[in-house]
């Protein structure tokens, strides 16, 4: 448990290292125009490690998730770069991003993960059924049998509680093992007993597969599931904490609203 | 409240134009086919109603028996005498005797002047008191006074440039004559033709000797005296006319006339009206979709005036003004574009040439009430229920996101629906072999489509599943596009149901044409063994002048000329169609198959049988049949012959020409056949006939080929109007499925979305939607077909005795139809595609 300065992009990626699983370069978001100008990001940089799970936190309109979304490819940033891998992607036209998203990237929204007229299992591997390609039976046997949801394949969304369709999303996510995995709000609409399992799940896909997490959320508890904790607020990474806890986290987040 | 409801209209005008849209769409369609039904009504009624309207009392033969087919009644002439006696009753003012008769005229070079839809071109006798012409009036010249002028329709007159004074060749059932052309006609209003038909007026004298009979005529029109009712007048006049006459009110002639006309028109008016029903259906269907969607966007528009403390029942009242004035404004633009909608169905007809009795659009003020208060009728109905459901629903709920799940489909539905459809099934089949099969065939054809349309929501999965097959090719696209498309049964049964309906129409046309098509084809190759085919020159001609035969006869290389005509009369008691022959040579030209008997022995006073009637009746040769003509009364026939019954000639009875002249009157020829000489060249005997029938422009004579295109021509033009109503039916259905789809895409926003973020392409989401709605189409596309065929041949099946010997199923045109309907499906796809495919991934995904 450490807290340190913020660091630079040019320190995280210094030779030697493999190169970060995501990098944000200089990313500004604005809405609106003329005088009407609010900006969502400030010129953010930050490097994601690979096989590491991140949380980012920040009070409501810090822009974390807006953060979230640039580096997954589901918005654009009005300037500044984005890297998945070594892949620019701000500069990819639609289908591309699409394709990127579909094949390098694993989702875990809030709510409305799941298609409601496909089951659990049709669910889990839809993204490689969109690419046409065939899902590996073994892995996607492993990922159920650790989300535990053996025997619920067969249902629909809608014969699922809460916390047993966000985690048909989790399985989705790392179905297709993904680069890495962007979660926001995951456990937002859960129970606590719901959201500790889902996050259980998560920091086991770290732990045992090396499976990059990045996660949005506001609940300190949750953040300290993760390895590294960004703290963000008007639009700028103003901090960030290592191997969190959660009364660390909850301390900090105190401050910042101070 | 007002305000708020009002502001509420302006700030969405898009939505505003995509409702109003939809409502006058639907209310022009209606207001269209009322439109055009009732113009072609009033042009039945003119040719039938205009001309008596100045006449209070008509004294005429009695008749036997009401024919049952065509427009009023044959009846015989009545004696000139009978005029005198009535002039000489009290009350009298003025009485004449009338005359009408096959009369074509031809124009200025001798072309004959036809008419479109079979409408008659008919000769009158002008009268000459002004009240008796009723409705008929002098545009321009004077009436005719001698036996060589003609008064003709100025309709004729104008399009065939026929100036006064000019000689034109008029066509008569006896001989060709020529007139001097001394005025055009009108019929009041600016009218210049009966509903399409051509008028020739002579003076009585002359239209006695080229319509009649010379010293009788059709029927004696009376114009009452002041202060004389009708039925007074007619009172009288029944007193002194002798027996086998009677004198009946103008008003109930002319009722009559409108009965028949009724009778006429029904199948026109049947047409239309399951038309105008798709529309409808259609209409209301996309109103109620489109309020459902606009409710649901307001949503929170309305939990936010209900928070701030709106009762119920502003709410409520709020939205329905809202489609109260939305129902009225859209049904007044959509009776403007009915017009239009008239005006082009009529140019469609002409141009596929289809074309029906017409006269200038007539719009009357009822049908203006009919489509507002349909229009408007339909729109408050179909707000009402989503009004309800915005307004019942909690403030607070409104501001939480709904996915709309799959809904069940109901047991008893299925149940209800095959219950009818059996009972449907089991009167067709019992219509198959009951008397007067024809209602029992409608009512159960009704049954049949009711009950499926109660039961395709719950054949729309397994139908989905069916069809979608070949979609799996095109992996999770074509998969979700199959489960969408299966998610809301009863939205995509009501989508698809205008397409079933416009094609089990269009499918069970077809089947029946194309088993007519093929059953003459078989008829003429099996049972006709002629050279050459002389037949009218226009297809929709009643037939043509047995002077004609005389003419062809002359010819040189012509061996054998044989005609045939066509008539009804009652034998034994029973209505019947019968033909007529020439005994002498028809057997030459047609395999009758007589069985027992002789042909030759086929005199004046002898009838032939078919074989199934006289196996009924017990008729032997040398029986006596009792026959009843409408124009001469009861005669006793003797059974000369008995003949198979069935091939070119298949009526039950057949007499001879001569018989029929005598027994019918004078008669036009339907059609002849013509041997020719051993050894003569076919084709120089045609162009010889045909040189000989310059005079003679209502016939013209084909060879074998032409005669059977000629004579299929009508079945073509029904399949042309087949056609047009398929194209119509799937121009209704599209909007509906544009409608259907654009409703699904707004509702699943989030998912489109959540597709979109977990990676797939615009493109995919396009071929979603694009699948989602061919399939649709193809539920709606193959239930219609399907259900198509079973009425084709049950309607096959039912004229068996009317001709219809083949049945043929038409499978490359039925399925070029179904593929039209899946490829309509596509295209109507686009713009929902489109919007789909734009969806905002974030907006879609984040919660806010």
């Amino acid at each position: 448990m450490s807290l340190t300065t913020t660091l630079s992009p040019q320190q995280a990626t210094f030779p030697g290292t493999p190169a970060p699983a995501a990098r944000a370069v200089g990313v500004t978001k604005q809405y609106g125009a003329g005088d009407a100008t609010v900006a969502a990001l400030d010129d953010v940089s930050v490097d994601l490690d690979r096989g590491r799970f991140t949380a980012i936190m920040g009070p409501s309109g810090s822009g974390k998730s807006t953060l979230l979304h640039m580096l997954a490819g589901l918005d654009r940033p009005t300037s500044g770069e984005v890297y998945l891998g070594d892949t620019e992607i701000t500069s990819l036209r639609d289908k591309r991003l699409t394709m990127l998203r579909r094949d390098r990237i694993g989702f875990i929204f809030q709510s409305f993960n799941l298609l409601p007229t496909m089951t659990a299992a049709e669910n889990i591997v839809l993204p490689m059924r969109i690419a046409g390609r065939r899902p590996d039976p073994d892995w996607v046997a492993a990922i159920v049998q650790t989300v535990g949801l053996d025997g619920r394949l067969g249902h629909r969304p809608s014969q699922l509680s809460g916390g047993q369709q966000q985690r048909v999303a989790a399985a989705r996510a790392l179905a297709s093992r993904p680069e890495i995995v962007f979660a926001d709000e995951p456990t937002g609409a859960l129970d606590s007993r719901s959201g500790t399992e889902l996050l259980r799940f998560l920091r086991t896909a770290v732990d045992e597969l090396a499976q990059t997490v990045v996660m949005v959320t506001h609940d300190p508890t949750a953040a300290a599931y993760a390895d590294r904790v960004l703290f963000l607020a008007d639009g700028h990474i103003v901090d960030e904490m290592h191997d969190p806890s959660a009364e660390a986290v909850l301390d900090y987040m105190k401050n910042l609203g101070a | 409240m007002l305000t708020a409801t009002f502001r509420s209209m302006v700030a969405h005008k898009l939505r505003l134009l995509l409702t109003t849209a939809s409502i006058a769409l639907g209310v022009a369609l209606l207001a269209g086919t009322l439109i055009l039904t009732n113009t072609m009504g009033i042009a039945f009624d003119m040719l039938f109603g205009k001309i008596g309207s100045g006449t209070d009392t008509v004294v005429r033969a009695e008749a036997p028996f009401t024919q049952t087919e065509g427009v009023g009644t044959n009846r015989g002439p009545i004696a000139a005498s009978v005029l005198d006696q009535v002039k000489k009753v009290d009350g009298v003012r003025a009485a004449e005797g009338t005359v009408q008769g096959y009369a074509l005229l031809t124009d200025t070079h001798g072309k004959a002047i036809t008419t479109n839809g079979g409408a008659p071109t008919n000769g009158y006798s002008m009268p000459s008191d002004e009240e008796l012409r009723g409705d008929v009036e002098l545009l321009s010249g004077h009436a005719p006074t001698n036996a060589h002028e003609v008064a003709i329709d100025a309709t004729s007159a104008e399009d065939h440039d026929i100036a006064l004074g000019s000689s034109i060749k008029v066509l008569f059932q006896g001989p060709t004559q020529e007139f001097t052309v001394v005025g055009t006609i009108g019929y009041g209003d600016g009218i210049k033709d009966l509903g399409g038909t051509t008028s020739a007026y002579f003076d009585p004298a002359t239209a006695q000797k080229v319509l009649g009979t010379p010293g009788a005529f059709d029927q004696i029109n009376v114009s009452a005296a002041d202060g004389v009712s009708q039925a007074e007048l007619a009172d009288r006049i029944s007193d002194v006319i002798p027996a086998g006459t009677e004198a009946v009110t103008g008003k109930a002639v002319a009722e009559e006339n409108a009965d028949a006309t009724k009778q006429n028109f029904s199948i026109v008016g049947i047409l239309f009206g399951i038309f105008a029903g798709i529309a409808l259906f259609v209409g209301s269907f996309i109103i109620w979709n489109t309020f459902t969607m606009t409710v649901t966007q307001r949503s929170r528009e309305i939990a936010l005036l209900r928070a701030i403390g709106a009762r119920r029942r502003q709410v409520m009242s709020s939205l329905l003004l809202e489609a109260l004035g939305l129902g009225l404004f859209a049904s007044a633009v959509g009776f403007g574009l009915g017009i239009g909608v008239a005006k082009g169905l009529k140019w469609l007809m002409d141009a596929v040439g289809f074309a029906l009795p017409f006269t200038s659009l007539q719009i009357e003020a009822s049908q203006v009430w009919i489509s507002l208060a349909v229009g408007v009728g339909v729109t408050v109905v179909a707000a009402l229920v989503p009004a309800r459901r915005a307004t019942k629903v909690l403030p607070i709920e409104a501001l939480r996101e709904s996915t709309p799940g799959a809904e069940k489909s109901s047991k008893l539905r299925a149940v209800i629906g095959l219950a009818v459809i059996a009972a449907g099934a089991g009167a067709l089949w019992a219509s198959l072999y009951a008397d007067g099969g024809m209602k029992l065939f409608g009512l159960g054809l009704g049954a049949a489509m009711v009950g499926v349309i109660i039961a395709l929501p719950v054949a729309v999965r397994p139908l989905a599943a069916a069809i979608a097959t070949p979609l799996r090719l095109r992996g999770l696209p074509g998969e979700l596009a199959k489960q969408n498309a299966a998610r809301n049964p009863r939205r995509t049964s009501a989508t698809a149901a205008a397409l079933m309906i416009g094609l089990t129409l269009v499918v069970s046309m077809g089947v029946f044409a194309s088993s007519l098509k093929a059953s003459f084809g078989d008829v003429l190759s099996d049972r006709v063994d002629a050279d050459l085919y002389v037949v009218t020159s226009s297809a929709q001609a009643p037939g043509y002048s047995p002077s004609v035969l005389a003419a062809v006869k002359g010819v040189d290389g012509v061996d054998e000329v044989s005609a045939n005509g066509w008539g009804q009369a009652r034998f034994d008691g029973q209505d019947s169609g019968f033909s007529s022959i020439d005994p002498g040579n028809a057997d030459e030209v047609l395999a009758l198959n007589v069985e027992k008997g002789s042909l030759a022995d086929l005199g004046k006073d002898d009838v032939m049988v078919a074989r199934s009637a006289a196996k009924e009746h017990g008729w032997k040769v040398g029986d006596t049949v009792t026959a009843e003509f409408a124009e001469s009364g009861k005669h006793q026939l003797h059974v000369a012959a008995v003949y198979e019954g069935k091939g070119w000639i298949s009526d039950d009875f057949v007499v001879s020409r001569a018989a029929q002249e005598a027994l019918a009157g004078p008669q036009l020829v339907s059609n002849a056949f013509v041997t020719i000489d051993a050894g003569a060249d076919r084709a120089e005997v045609q162009d010889a006939i045909a040189a000989a029938l310059a005079d003679h422009p209502d016939a013209k004579v084909l060879d074998r080929a032409g005669f059977e295109k000629e004579a299929s021509g009508f079945i073509d033009q029904l399949l042309t109007f087949m056609t047009v109503m398929l194209a119509l039916a799937v121009m209704i259905a599209l909007l509906g499925i544009v409608n259907t789809l654009a409703l699904s895409v707004f509702e699943r926003t989030r998912e489109l979305g959540l597709l979109r973020a977990v990676g797939m392409t615009r493109s995919q989401v396009r071929a979603m939607v694009r699948w989602e709605s061919a399939v649709i189409s193809l539920i709606g596309a193959v239930s219609g077909a399907a259900l198509g065929i079973g009425i084709g041949l049950a309607m096959s099946q039912i004229l068996k005795d009317e001709g219809i010997k083949s049945i043929s199923i038409p499978v490359l045109q039925i399925a070029v139809y179904v593929a039209v309907a899946a490829a309509a499906g596509v295209l109507a796809a686009v713009g929902p595609a489109r919007s789909a495919a734009k969806v905002d991934v974030l907006k879609a995904v984040v919660t806010d």
